[in-house]
Parts: C-alpha cells; sequence; structure tokens
C-alpha cells in the first residue's frame, strides 16, 4: 500500500511538472511551484527527484520509454524478416516522434540542453533505446541479413534517414499539422529501402566499409 | 529618432557582430551592444526587438553567404560523382558545425517556439540547400551516376545521412568542437552508405 501510494505521488509529481515545464519553460518553472502545486512538503518533491534538471528529464521522457517498449516489440518479432520489423519499426518511430505533443517536448529538451546541462542525461535515456535497434542490426548481421558493419553506425543512420523527410520543417514550425499515417509509411518504406540497399548483404561495398571500420571517428569513440 | 535607416542597421550588426564573437551568446548583452553603437537602447531595440532577432540576423547573413558558395560548388558536369559528393559534405559540416553555426541553430530551435525565426531559417537556408543538392542529384541519375529516384528524397537522404553521426550530440549540447579529420571521415561514412543505397543495379 505504502510503495503504491508512493507511485502515485511520483506520477502526479511527474504530471505536473510537465505541464508546468511545458508552459512556462525550465528557468521559470521553480520545485517550490512544482510542489505548490502537487501538494505537499517540499521534501516529499525532493525525495522522489534530488534535483530540477533530473526531474526535468524524468518527465520529458516519460512519454518516450513508455512507448518505446511498444515500439520496440517490432524488433523482437521477426528477426528472420528485417524488412518488415523495421518498416513497422519506423512507422511506429515516426508517428511518435511527429507528434505535435512530443515535438514540442523536442524543442524544450533542444532549449534547455545547453543551458542547463540536461543534454548529458537526455543523451543517456536515448542511447540506451538506440542500443536496441543496434542490437537488432548487429544480429541481422550476425545471420548474414545484412552486411557486416558497425551496427552502431548502422543504428544511427537508419534513425537519421527515417526522420530525413519531416523533422526539420515539423520541429522548425514550418509546415503545421502532423503527417497522417499514409504519409508516414511511404517516408518509413523509404528510408528502410534505402537503408536495406546499402547494407545488403555481399555488396560490392562491403570489403571497402569493412577496412573503414577501423578508422572510426573520435567522436564516435570518444565516448 | 523613428526614422530607421540602413546604414544605422548596419552599424548595429556589426557592433553586434563583435560583442557576440567576443563574449558569446549568453554572456553578450543589448546594453553591451548598444555601448558600441552609441544611441539609446530604444533606438536599439526599435532596429531589433529582441538579442535573439539581432543574434540570429547577424550569424545567420554570415553563414547564409558559405552554405550559398559551398552548394555552388556542386558541379553536375564533374566526371567523378562520388567526390563531389565527398567535398560537398565535407565544406557543408565544417561550416554547419562551426561553433557559431552550432549556435545559430541551436537557437532557431528554440526559438521556433514562439516566433517565426524556426521558418525564417528554414526557408532561408534549409530549403535552398535541399533544392540545390536535389538538382545536382537529379543531374546524377540523368548521367546514370546513381539510380533514378525521387531526387528531392534523395537529397534529404544525403543530408540526413551526413549529419547522422554528430547531429544528436550537438542538439543536446554534447559536442565538443569538431575536429577537421572527424568530419571527413564521418562524410566519408555517409556518401558511402548514400552511394550504395542509391546505386544502380
Amino acid at each position: 500500500m505504502q510503495v503504491n501510494k508512493s507511485d502515485i505521488k511520483r506520477q502526479a509529481i511527474l504530471e505536473t511538472a510537465y505541464r508546468l515545464f511545458r508552459v512556462q519553460g525550465f528557468d521559470k518553472t521553480s520545485m517550490d511551484e512544482i510542489t505548490a502545486q502537487v501538494g505537499g512538503s517540499k521534501s516529499t518533491v525532493y525525495s522522489h527527484f534530488p534535483s530540477k534538471e533530473g526531474l526535468f528529464v524524468e518527465c520529458m521522457m516519460a512519454a518516450l520509454e513508455n512507448y518505446m517498449s511498444g515500439t520496440l516489440k517490432y524488433l523482437d518479432a521477426s528477426r528472420a524478416d528485417p524488412r518488415a520489423a523495421l518498416l513497422n519499426f519506423g512507422s511506429s518511430v515516426l508517428k511518435f516522434i511527429c507528434s505535435p505533443e512530443q515535438l514540442e517536448v523536442r524543442r524544450l529538451i533542444i532549449a534547455e540542453a545547453a543551458r542547463s546541462g540536461t543534454g548529458k542525461l537526455f543523451f543517456g535515456k536515448l542511447s540506451a533505446l538506440r542500443v536496441k535497434l543496434s542490437a537488432f542490426l548487429a544480429e541481422c548481421m550476425a545471420s548474414g541479413k545484412l552486411r557486416h558493419d558497425d551496427p552502431d553506425l548502422a543504428a544511427e543512420q537508419l534513425g537519421a534517414m527515417l526522420e530525413a523527410e519531416m523533422l526539420e520543417p515539423l520541429l522548425l514550425q514550418v509546415r503545421e499539422g502532423s503527417p497522417d499515417e499514409q504519409e508516414i509509411a511511404l517516408a518509413a518504406q523509404r528510408a528502410v529501402a534505402t537503408f536495406l540497399r546499402a547494407y545488403a548483404p555481399n555488396s560490392p561495398q562491403e570489403r571497402q566499409s569493412r577496412s573503414g571500420r577501423a578508422a572510426k571517428s573520435s567522436v564516435r569513440s570518444a565516448e | 529618432m523613428k526614422t530607421k535607416t540602413e546604414v544605422k542597421r548596419q552599424a548595429i550588426l556589426n557592433a553586434a557582430a563583435e560583442v557576440f564573437r567576443e563574449m558569446g551568446f549568453e554572456r553578450a548583452s543589448m546594453s553591451d551592444i548598444r555601448a558600441r553603437t552609441g544611441g539609446s537602447k530604444a533606438t536599439l531595440y526599435n532596429y531589433f526587438p529582441s538579442k535573439e532577432k539581432l543574434f540570429f540576423e547577424v550569424m545567420h547573413k554570415a553563414k547564409a553567404g558559405e552554405l550559398e558558395e559551398i552548394v555552388g560548388g556542386l558541379n553536375p558536369e564533374a566526371e567523378d560523382f562520388k567526390q563531389q559528393l565527398l567535398d560537398f559534405g565535407k565544406n557543408l559540416l565544417v561550416v554547419l558545425y562551426s561553433p557559431e553555426a552550432m549556435a545559430i541553430r541551436h537557437l532557431t530551435i528554440a526559438e521556433s517556439r514562439h516566433s517565426d525565426i524556426g521558418k525564417l531559417s528554414f526557408e532561408q537556408a534549409a530549403a535552398p540547400i535541399e533544392s540545390r543538392v536535389a538538382d545536382f542529384l537529379r543531374r546524377g541519375m540523368k548521367r546514370r551516376a546513381i539510380r533514378t529516384a525521387d531526387p528531392k528524397i534523395a537529397a534529404m537522404h544525403l543530408l540526413s545521412l551526413l549529419e547522422s553521426e554528430l547531429m544528436q550530440r550537438f542538439l543536446l549540447g554534447m559536442l565538443d568542437p569538431v575536429k577537421p579529420e572527424t568530419i571527413t571521415s564521418a562524410v566519408r561514412r555517409a556518401v558511402e552508405v548514400f552511394i550504395s543505397g542509391y546505386a544502380r543495379r
């Protein structure tokens, strides 16, 4: 019962903080104000979230974490057919990141990342998710469905191509309204098709790319 | 005092460019800029309603010229298609991942929450680059250097691949100044994947 109560409190703090951060931004939202709106004492809030930065990251990432468990199932489903798995995964990812709410969250995260030092915390969370895609690609490489290369690099490239058609105009508020299912499915299809061509097994590029792997950039190895 | 003049505007832009360069965006204030141009704070605000707008104007103008030049360097008649992409990619990333350009892009995304800066930036920088790259790729398709596809989509794939290793770290404020050799190898990996993704079968 006590655990449950504590969970409810934690959830209430996350929801209140999420709302306030989105309306007012990071700087103008204080732990005091969050406490006042949730009710209870400041020490209770701090017992759940020791810092405003930590709370910011947790509440911004809560939706992502909920959604990821559903999306990652696509990668578990069919290792036998990487195309189908990646198409489902890609459409699901795009649908999520192109929603107005997630775009707003992303802008907020980017705006605060450089200033409040939260970037590193977000990066850790996002990397954990990227690792799953990378593991899926590594298995496809091991079973000969994709050519051998650095799976982390491949995951980054696939992620970038999935977002290529629509993220920037949406993020910069150039276009209004979210893309519909049809548009999302087409973008995912084109990205996955290009990716699979590039990573097809035994392509003439294979040897070249393998040798390229040795010279990994300092950005990647500096992590 | 109500009439704005181009001379005054330019003087403010020059002073602001100096101040931003010396102090960085965060530390620089409108007062610092006013101190160099003389005149009242009201005059300054009459020309530029915020530090953000002024910064955007200063930096964006400077970078837009450089980007224009880089895209102009893409030569569809050149023999070596891949080399064109490698050179273009490298030149592009050197500019995009300079500290000033990163600061502008960061600010642009942050500010697009409550102004049309994002839209301006997209229309003046991102869209023209994309369409020039698409033109180049269209010619490449005609010359059978790559397979036939929608050149606009191909351009977006190429541009996103070029940034794929750096973008996330940059947006999260975690990218230290990027070394030229880092750019060269990231561009090589991106162009290789692009070329094999768009290879003729």
